[in-house]
């Protein structure tokens, strides 16, 4: 529950972060929601995680499908991707990758309190 | 132990961050380009965005309202000048800010700031041509003539106003993609676009070529392969136009040939890469038809420009309407006013015009401050030039003005085998001339009159302007600042340490060939010669010749004539060139050539001259003729240029000995042409040539490859791989004007934009649009308009 709880703040103050500070804020904000929350490293990693995960694939597709997929099928040619979809694929995994890891870093620190 | 963890973790978390925030190599800062929030999702354009707004901008003096119609032109209409500009401004901006910032920090020799080191031979050879000294130049003019003073200003502030309202999140992708930010503009940007657009039309010259030729060839043969004026040309201006006695005194040559022009096969080495060298496949073709030849009893006038074929399109389409103006056609983003279109009274095309404007001088130095001129030593004039370079120290280098330009050659510069004596440039381009005049009163130009009065302002490039107008005049004029030059001045580099090599005085605008309302009913041009021998000044240039004779061979035998003829002429590849030179190839084959290559003969020999899109015998035309000129030119061909395809043409079709001689030429790239094509799957014309729509910044992604066009550059639909028509107009000037054109590209300069590249497949098919040419009225019903902006002061 506590995992699901800062899955959901995370994407929620990530969102707010982007919109003022720097994309990277969104690792800050994982250190910051897993260091409160008192998350072990494995549940730290997964929240911070799933929070950017499911924020950058929203966004992504909000703008993705209106678009009818022109930016995202030259973006994937650009990366060499066969198809747009996993060019959402790759953007949502980048985001996952930075957000875990904030989250994993702010367990780590909590630990030493 | 836990200390060491957390830190190890937060090491690993920073590290990645880095990494994704940085680019590395080529690569983009792939985390700051993915974040969907401002990365590049923000590009991904709603297919059914509703461009439609209302804003302010203080900068407005009134009220200002633009349409967009259903292809996304802009129509703008404004109370007046400042604000007719300001809004050009703002919207270019909107569109294709991206590419009207990197063509003109092309045009300065700025690449390297944005893409290192390896650019930096390209930055240096924009410098050294002199391009900023050029732009700066023509902005002291445009600045000190109130109407263009008024134009760029308004137009620098629209596209400054656009600009501030940017943010990392909201600028265009391809600053993403490459890690640099828009930047301010300036009225200089627009000079140097301009000088930009003077470079790609009158740069290229073969000034050295033929000196090299006029050491190592005799005179005779010289002339004969490389003629002054082309036998049998169809002129610009109608052979038989009688011209006014000049007014000037002709000069004399000076001094005898060999005193005039230097051997300079032992000092300077360019390689055949050289960027002076013609580039073929650069042209244009215009042509109007009075109304007697036409259907509906109106004069039609018909334009397409061959340039690069890129994307965002070189081309912004867009109507201006303000007090006193209402005119339609396409602009430069980056420069204010239409270039090529038509307004309520006429319609003007455009095609390059190819007199020589640009000259080379050889120099005698004994170091790098003075230059011998007529017995005294001069000291060269220092321009330092300073070339930003990405993660690398500024590079400065002094360049050296002299009497005739800018050294752009030296043994600084340009080959690695080294240039023994330094080579100035004397380029019309350098000059500080204000095109944008022309271009302000031709677009409110509304009789022949105001039309020449307005071209009187176009010194470079020289272009062929021709004319139209809805009381049925038709006009062309062989436009553009020439110098009244002696036989052979500028043709071959010239001796720089004399006052007697100078350019000497110009000739009056007033005496430029021209024409009005011939009795042959038409009157094109297609970058041939200019005139006939009976025009009094002397010029010289490069000039070619196939598709004018086409064009001019269907206009005659035209008569009431339609929009649809002129859609069918603008996407005719019927091959002149093929139909004369072909039959002679096929009389040579060997006995053992005709049975090897059985097939492709057969083809050819029941082939109808079309380079159409599907023809397979086009492929084997073009190839096997590639390597013939390629044999039989071998050694001409290493001075870096080759006799026309026409001339060798006539030699081969007039010249039995010559073609003779051309046998094992024919025989043998025979063999290489069907080696060649072996290798390629599918020979249909479209596919060997395989013609792009690249991006500016050559992303492949982001371009057309392998568009189902046929052509090539000689004939009338000049597509070639990565040139071609880079806007097809067409304009009956009827009592209500009908207009159609067509270019390959779309509005928008942004990838993830439906507008980006919509207009593409029309064109591939030849098809046109019908122009919405609105009433210069500030209400409109029309049921084309799709969006409409009101800008408030």
């Amino acid at each position: 529950m506590r995992s699901f709880i800062s899955i959901l703040i995370i994407a929620f103050f990530c969102l707010l972060a982007e919109y003022y500070f720097s994309w990277w804020s969104i690792a800050i904000v994982c250190f910051l929601v897993t260091f409160l929350f008192k998350l072990k490293p494995g549940k730290a990693f997964w929240a911070g995680f799933w929070g950017v995960a499911i924020l950058w694939l929203t966004i992504s597709l909000f703008k993705d499908i209106p678009n009818h997929h022109i930016l995202s099928q030259r973006m994937a040619g650009l990366f060499h991707l066969p198809g747009y979809s996993l060019f959402i694929l790759v953007t949502v995994l980048i985001g996952g990758l930075i957000g875990g890891l904030g989250g994993w870093s702010g367990s780590a620190v909590r630990k030493l309190f | 132990m836990r200390v060491l963890r957390a830190l190890v973790f937060i090491l690993i978390t920073v590290a990645i961050i880095y990494l994704l925030n940085n680019p590395i190599g080529t690569l983009p800062a792939i985390g700051k380009l993915l974040d969907p929030v401002n990365g590049c999702w923000t590009s991904a354009e709603p297919f059914h965005k509703n461009f439609s707004s209302s804003f302010k901008s203080s900068q407005l003096i009134s009220g200002v309202t633009v349409w967009f119609d259903n292809r996304m032109v802009a129509h703008i209409h404004a109370n007046n000048d400042h604000d007719l500009y300001w809004t050009q401004g703002y919207i270019h901006a909107y569109f294709r800010l991206w590419q009207m910032d990197i063509q003109t920090r092309a045009a300065a020799g700025r690449i390297s700031e944005m893409l290192g080191e390896k650019t930096l031979k390209y930055d240096r050879t924009q410098r050294r041509k002199g391009m900023v000294f050029a732009a700066e130049n023509s902005l002291k003019a445009m600045e000190h003539d109130p109407r263009t003073k008024g134009m760029v200003d308004a137009y620098t502030e629209g596209v400054n106003d656009y600009i501030a309202t940017l943010c990392y999140h909201n600028y265009p992708l391809e600053y993403k993609l490459m890690g640099f930010a828009p930047e301010r503009w300036t009225n200089l940007k627009t000079a140097l676009l301009l000088k930009y657009m003077a470079d790609d039309l009158t740069g290229k010259t073969d000034d050295v070529a033929l000196s090299i030729l006029r050491e190592t060839l005799p005179s005779k043969t010289l002339d004969s392969l490389f003629p002054e004026h082309f036998p049998g040309t169809d002129p610009v201006i109608p052979e038989g136009t009688t011209y006014e006695p000049a007014i000037l005194k002709i000069p004399q040559p000076p001094a005898s040939a060999d005193s005039l022009f230097p051997k300079i096969s032992n000092v300077i080495a360019f390689k055949n890469d050289q960027s002076d060298t013609r580039q073929t496949g650069i042209g244009s073709n215009n042509w109007a038809l009075s109304g007697a030849r036409t259907k509906a009893g109106a004069a039609i006038l018909c334009n397409d420009p061959h340039l690069g074929l890129n994307l965002p399109s070189l081309w912004y389409e867009m109507q201006m309407q303000a007090p006193g103006i209402n005119v339609y056609g396409v602009s430069l983003p980056g420069a204010p006013g239409i270039i090529i279109g038509f307004n309520d009274s006429m319609s003007w095309g455009l095609t390059n015009n190819y007199r020589d404007v640009k000259d080379f001088y050889l120099l005698k130095t004994n170091n790098n401050n003075t230059y011998l001129f007529d017995g005294k030593q001069l000291p060269f004039t220092k321009r330092v030039e300073r070339i930003a370079i990405k993660d690398k120290d500024t590079f400065s280098e002094a360049v050296n003005y002299t009497i005739h330009g800018p050294v752009s050659y030296d043994e600084h510069f340009y080959d690695d085998k080294g240039i023994k004596a330094p080579v100035a440039m004397c380029w019309m381009a350098h000059r500080g001339t204000n095109e944008l005049l022309a271009i302000y009163l031709l677009n409110r130009a509304r009789t022949y009159i105001e039309f020449t009065d307005a071209i009187q302002h176009f010194e470079c490039p020289a272009q062929n302007m021709i004319y139209a107008d809805k009381a049925g005049n038709i006009a062309l004029w062989g436009q553009g600042q020439f110098i009244n030059k002696w036989k052979d001045q500028g043709k071959y580099v010239m001796d720089g340490t004399t006052s007697k090599t100078l350019w000497g005085s110009d000739i009056p605008m007033n005496e430029n060939p021209h024409c009005i309302n011939p009795l042959q009913g038409y009157l094109a041009s297609a970058n041939q010669t200019v005139t006939d021998t009976t025009y009094p000044y002397w010029y010289n240039g490069n000039f070619i010749e196939l598709r004018a004779w086409r064009i001019n061979c269907l206009l005659d035998s035209l008569h009431a004539a339609t929009v649809q003829d002129m859609f069918h002429i603008q996407n005719d590849v019927y091959s002149v060139l093929a139909s004369n030179i072909l039959p002679v190839m096929l009389e040579y084959i060997t006995s053992e050539n005709e049975n090897k290559e059985k097939d492709m003969l057969k083809e050819l020999k029941k082939w109808n001259y079309d380079l159409a899109a599907d023809s397979k015998a086009a492929s084997y035309f073009q190839v096997w003729w590639y390597y013939m000129n390629e044999e039989i030119w071998h050694d001409v061909g290493k001075s870096g240029l080759y006799p026309l395809n026409e001339r060798t043409m006539q030699l081969m079709v007039c010249d039995s000995v010559f073609a003779g001689n051309c046998k094992a030429a024919i025989n043998h790239s025979l063999e290489e042409c069907a080696d060649s094509l072996s290798k390629i799957k599918n020979k249909e014309w479209y596919n060997v040539k395989n013609t792009t729509v690249k991006h500016l910044a050559k992303l492949m992604p982001f371009s057309y490859t392998d568009l189902q066009i046929g052509g090539w550059n000689n004939v009338i639909n000049a597509a070639t791989s990565d040139h071609g028509p880079s806007w097809r107009m067409v304009v009956q000037m009827s009592k209500d004007i009908e207009a159609y054109g067509v270019y390959p590209g779309g509005q928008s300069g942004n990838p993830g934009s439906r507008y980006y590249d919509d207009f593409i497949n029309n064109w591939v098919k030849g098809e046109y649009y019908r122009l919405l040419f609105l009433p210069n009225v500030p209400k409109q019903s029309n049921s084309k308009i799709k969006y409409t902006w009101s800008i408030e002061p």
